[in-house]
């Protein structure tokens, strides 16, 4: 079985109830109520439907309830997978083109319009919903909340990583799943919230309403006076040949796979993009024991923090910067990878391909916001307020505060009469920052005395080090007079050790002289250590270059940050520079001796609900001079099941491939439903 | 100023098929269109279903001929529309409806449809799994059918381009310059054009681009909503008709498209008069209740999308063709009332026969739907 069964920071639960099922015709177990994609994921399946275009195989692509990809038959049905719970006796078959309707003729049992009534709808649960609807329901509001996943968090639920932000206004320090359990128990202690789980908005409507799937089984059409828009964000694709593959998809699918579900879903996964969702992919896959072989990245630099970057590097993740994703390629699911450097213009230069051999590629190039609500209300002239990834991209430390200030926004539009502190505002755009200036690193001089080490070096909102010091000594220099600013030390260390468990980028050590050639070192470690007391392992610089073999003299384990403390015996010379402990060797992330592949750009899917592939479009569009994204539709492009959500953000380049400017392009319409609904749920035929 | 034989105004369900009708027979002719694109009206809006089953002799006519042209669409031009000869089922469960319909289907074989009656077994044959609770049977027309309203505005542009036609999008137009009876030019957004003839296919502005020339076209809009499921396996072939009328609802109508989607639209009542085209929260309700209890086969099918569209509306129902009293280069081709896209390919050819050969052979459709008509009839399959 492929599930992860030991996790540094997850609790595995072992003794969840086993249920059996039959995948076309045979038998396998599972684990109950566990999305029916995810038993299948644990028992290696991960092709669910062939479709027709090409007798293409489809795997999973968002695990988000948002795409159709994981369409399976369950008991005679065609359901998503992914938000379907299996049940005992489940009999699931995969869907060979399109689906056939059972013949259910008995006459409709019950018609039935269910309505309620709020002041107001907030449209997701993730970190900025939850604290907008604390806010408000603070203020007595009467409130419905609705997430379209089991538990409320949105993506707090996946982030095992520490927070980066403020102690006092985002949670840092705490990891997001930690985080996710606080706002859970303070929005349930609210009586005037009433909330919604395994639901989603399916539209907002003119006449102030919004229809909402309830627990997938209901329809309810919810009334509101205000409504506050915090459904996140949607991952980007990317435009490659073998995009469409199984086993190329999301970072977030990934980490909802992993995280939340406790799927080994990969043995070795490539990622594409060095963004924080990248980067924090790769050590998701590492603590899940999955080898994260590399990340690609189009530009010189890492695009999330460095701090993040430099953490995944030192775990033995190779980072290629200037490259980019050239094929994902293998019979039916993906079985190897190739990238390769791009020139200035981006165009990959074919003579520095490499192939990895992976079963897993994870796109990591961005998010969208998940906005249209927010669209249509304004266009509606609602009172509206959108919140966290919805707003502007940013992290989710921004998008807890940034609710809060979207809360106290609602409730002024509403007629309280509230002030909101210019604080506040000034807080938010710091929290938003992009990672700022980098600086050289400066040498510590190795001491009888311990002394934190802060491979810090780059302006990021981030201070907990500071904050849980208990002598002081960790300061913010003053160069722009906000957390932004880099923390250096002065004073004396206590050697309490919090600093090093506290910091979400596993960038502090401590060191002090030992005896003779001899220095003491201590490192965070946020994996089950597979080496113990007098073993001898890899350590390396802040950068993640090879350093020593230091010896291991201590293991500890801070129960409050769920973070080991390792303490090692290294040369003195290295003391001061060494920052982290290898986890991954150099051979499991080797490309083949030489590049494999075969490169038709042609193929790249850009319209994967229909299989619509780059050149078609792109020769449609020359064709017919097209000037209206909505005229591809003709060639069914945005007509499937995501609604142009998936292939809309690459719509730009395939014009601009076409030699038309995408601001001359009107853009595609979006209409209701935002979530396919099946029509006995419309007419609420089962209770 | 640029100068043309023939200006359309509206690049729609009627526009557009006109502009390559009219360019074939060699005429200079401009469409010009306030949207983005061809169809992004109501074109876009439309369902797809194109019947010749109508209750006059007008429509009928034209709408055979549509029908005609458009399931030769792909032998002769190259062009999938999704044309699928799939019939039109009125299916009847009361002795009222019954009765009205065989009282229709006599005046309907006088004007040349084949359609007729059929009884309830038959009716499930063709939608297999039909509530047959106290079904009588229905009347049945099996060469109607049904494409796609986005492929066929773009095949008729394609088509209309390649023999010449101009497309200007995005002008709106302003102004007409009047004298002695006759446009001498259109004022656009963007320019100014000269036409030989000026051709009134607005669609749902029909009735304002009528009084910027002066001409009042009794062309109000209202709005029907509709939708479209995921694709399934083909379980149904022809479209279905229920015209019984509800509380808050008069007829509605769906059909399997090419692609396996079930697509649907209803008639509000009493109408949603006006121009807005924003969903509200009382459709999908609405229509359900009525689509699963005559066919609760569809249950299991999710819905994938709604919308709204317009129906160019007049007070008899009947569209209004023909040149004007007023302005003696006006062409109205306008108040398709929701019957626009099966309309227009027919129109089209027709027009372009009235236009550049004097053809006098289609003279009883423009006498019978003339502006100049007193509009006290109604048309009974609306």
């Amino acid at each position: 079985m492929e599930r992860v069964i030991k996790h540094p920071v997850l609790k595995t639960d072992l003794n969840k109830k086993q249920v059996n099922f039959l995948f076309n015709g045979e038998k396998f177990t599972g684990l109950e109520d566990e999305p029916v994609s995810s038993a299948l994921f644990a028992n290696n399946i991960k092709v669910f439907s062939i479709h027709e275009v090409g007798d293409a195989p489809q795997g999973i692509f968002c695990a988000n309830g948002q795409c159709s990809h994981c369409t399976l038959i369950i008991n005679g049905v065609p359901l998503k997978s992914c938000i379907t719970p299996l049940k005992e006796g489940m009999d699931v078959r995969t869907l060979v083109h399109l689906p056939e309707l059972p013949k259910s003729d008995e006459g409709l049992r019950n018609f039935e319009i269910k309505e309620m009534k709020c002041d107001i709808l907030v449209v997701g649960g993730g970190p900025s919903g939850l604290t907008s609807a604390i806010e408000l329901a603070k203020l007595g509001f009467e409130i419905i909340l609705v997430d379209d996943k089991e538990k409320l968090g949105g993506k707090l639920l996946l982030q095992t990583h520490k927070f980066f932000g403020s102690i006092e206004d985002c949670y840092a320090g705490t990891r997001g799943i930690d985080i996710a359990d606080i706002l859970d128990s303070e929005i349930r202690s609210f009586p005037n919230v009433r909330i919604f789980t395994n639901s989603s908005v399916a539209a907002v409507y003119k006449d102030k309403k919004a229809g909402l799937f309830i627990d997938y089984k209901n329809y309810v059409i919810a009334e509101f006076e205000g409504l506050i828009v915090s459904a996140g964000a949607r991952e980007k694709n990317l435009i490659f040949p073998g995009n469409d593959l199984p086993g190329v998809y999301g970072a977030g699918a990934f980490q909802t796979l992993v995280n939340r579900d406790l799927i080994k879903a990969s043995g070795r996964v490539f990622i594409v993009g060095s963004g924080n969702v990248g980067l924090i992919a790769a050590y998701h896959a590492l603590q899940a024991g999955i080898s994260a072989v590399g990340i690609a990245e189009i530009l010189k630099e890492v695009s999330g923090y460095k701090v993040h970057g430099d953490k995944i590097k030192r775990m033995g993740v190779p980072i290629y910067l200037n490259h980019t994703i050239l094929t994902a390629e293998g019979n039916g699911k993906v079985e190897r990878i190739t990238i390769a450097e791009v020139d200035e213009n981006f165009n990959p230069l074919l003579e520095t391909a490499k192939t990895f051999e992976v079963d897993t590629l994870l796109i990591a190039v961005g998010l969208s916001s998940i906005d249209e609500f927010f669209n249509t209300a304004v266009q509606f002239g609602f009172k509206v307020v959108k919140a966290g990834d919805a707003d502007e991209i940013a992290e989710a430390s921004s998008a807890m505060f940034g609710g809060r200030i979207a809360g106290l926004n609602m409730a002024k539009m509403l007629g309280k009469e509230i002030e909101i502190d210019e604080e506040f505002y000034k807080k938010a755009e710091i929290l938003k920052s992009r990672p700022g200036k980098v600086y050289a690193e400066p040498v510590t001089e190795l001491t009888d005395n311990y002394t934190p080490i802060l491979h810090c070096h780059q302006e990021i909102p981030c201070n907990p080090c500071i904050s849980v010091c208990p002598s002081g000594a960790i300061k913010l220099q003053d160069a722009l007079n906000s957390i932004m600013d880099l923390p250096y030390f002065d004073g004396d260390c206590t050697r309490c050790g919090q600093c090093i468990a506290v910091c979400p980028g596993l960038a502090i050590s401590v060191a002090k002289k030992l005896y003779g050639e001899f220095a003491e070192v201590i490192l965070p470690h946020e994996f089950i250590p597979n080496f113990s007391a007098n073993e001898f392992i890899t350590l390396t610089d802040t950068e993640g270059n090879y350093l020593e073999k230091g010896e291991v003299m201590k293991i500890n384990y801070s129960r409050k940050y769920k973070t080991y403390m390792i303490t090692l015996k290294v040369s003195i010379q290295n003391a001061t520079r060494i920052a982290g402990i290898r986890i991954q060797d150099e051979d499991r992330t080797k490309p083949l001796p030489e590049a494999v592949y075969n490169y038709v750009p042609d193929n790249a899917i850009v319209c994967r609900c229909e299989r619509i592939t780059v050149k078609q479009v792109v020769d449609f569009i020359k064709a017919n001079d097209i000037r209206d994204a909505n005229q591809l539709k003709q060639i069914r492009v945005g007509m499937g099941a995501c609604g142009s959500r998936t292939c809309s953000v690459m719509l730009p380049r395939v014009f601009s491939a076409a030699g038309i400017n995408w601001y001359e392009v009107a853009q595609n319409t979006k209409r209701p439903l935002s979530i396919e609904i099946p029509m006995c749920v419309l007419a609420n035929e089962n209770q | 100023m640029k100068t043309f034989d023939v200006i359309i105004i509206g690049a729609g369900s009627i526009g557009v098929p006109m502009s390559f009708y009219l360019a074939k027979k060699g005429l200079k002719v401009a469409v010009l269109e306030k949207l983005a694109s061809e169809g992004r009206g109501q074109n876009r809006a439309a369902i797809g279903g194109i019947r010749a089953t109508h209750s006059d002799p007008a429509k009928i006519k034209i709408c055979q001929i549509s029908i005609e042209l458009l399931k030769r669409m792909k032998e002769e031009f190259g062009k999938e529309i999704d044309w699928i000869t799939g019939g039109y089922l009125f299916p009847v469960y009361d002795e009222r409806t019954e009765k009205a319909l065989k009282k229709l289907l006599i005046k309907q074989k006088e004007f040349n449809l084949n359609i007729d009656w059929i009884d309830a077994e038959k009716v499930d044959k063709l939608v297999p799994g039909i509530n047959k609770t106290e079904l009588r049977g229905g009347t049945f027309s099996p060469e109607d059918g049904s494409a796609s309203p986005l492929k066929v505005a773009g095949a008729y542009l394609s088509l209309a381009r390649n023999e010449g036609a101009e497309f200007y999008f995005n002008e709106e137009v302003i102004s007409f310059e009047t004298e002695n009876s006759k446009i001498i030019s259109v004022t656009t957004s963007k320019d100014k054009y000269s036409g030989g003839i000026i051709i009134n296919a607005a669609g749902g502005d029909a009735r304002e681009i009528g009084l910027l020339t002066g001409v009042n076209i009794p062309v109000i809009p209202d709005s029907h909503e509709a939708g479209i499921t995921e694709p399934v396996k083909p379980f149904f072939k022809p479209m279905v008709v229920d015209i019984r009328p509800d509380t808050q609802s008069a007829n509605y109508y769906f059909y399997q498209n090419k692609e396996g989607q079930v697509v649907f639209c209803i008639t509000p009542k009493p109408p949603i008069v006006g121009k807005d085209t924003d969903s509200t929260s009382e459709f999908l309700p609405l229509v359900i209740k009525r689509m699963l209890n005559l066919y609760p086969r569809l249950r299991n099918l999710r819905v994938r999308r709604t919308w709204r569209g317009l129906y160019p509306m007049t007070p008899d129902g009947f569209p209004i063709v023909g040149f004007t009293k007023e302005i003696e280069n006006l062409f109205l081709a306008a108040g398709m009332c929701g019957q626009g896209f099966m309309l227009g390919p027919g129109l089209g050819l027709i027009t372009s026969e009235i236009i550049a050969d004097g053809n006098r052979r289609y003279d009883f459709i423009t006498e019978q739907l003339t502006l100049y008509r007193n509009f006290s009839g109604t048309e009974m399959l609306k």
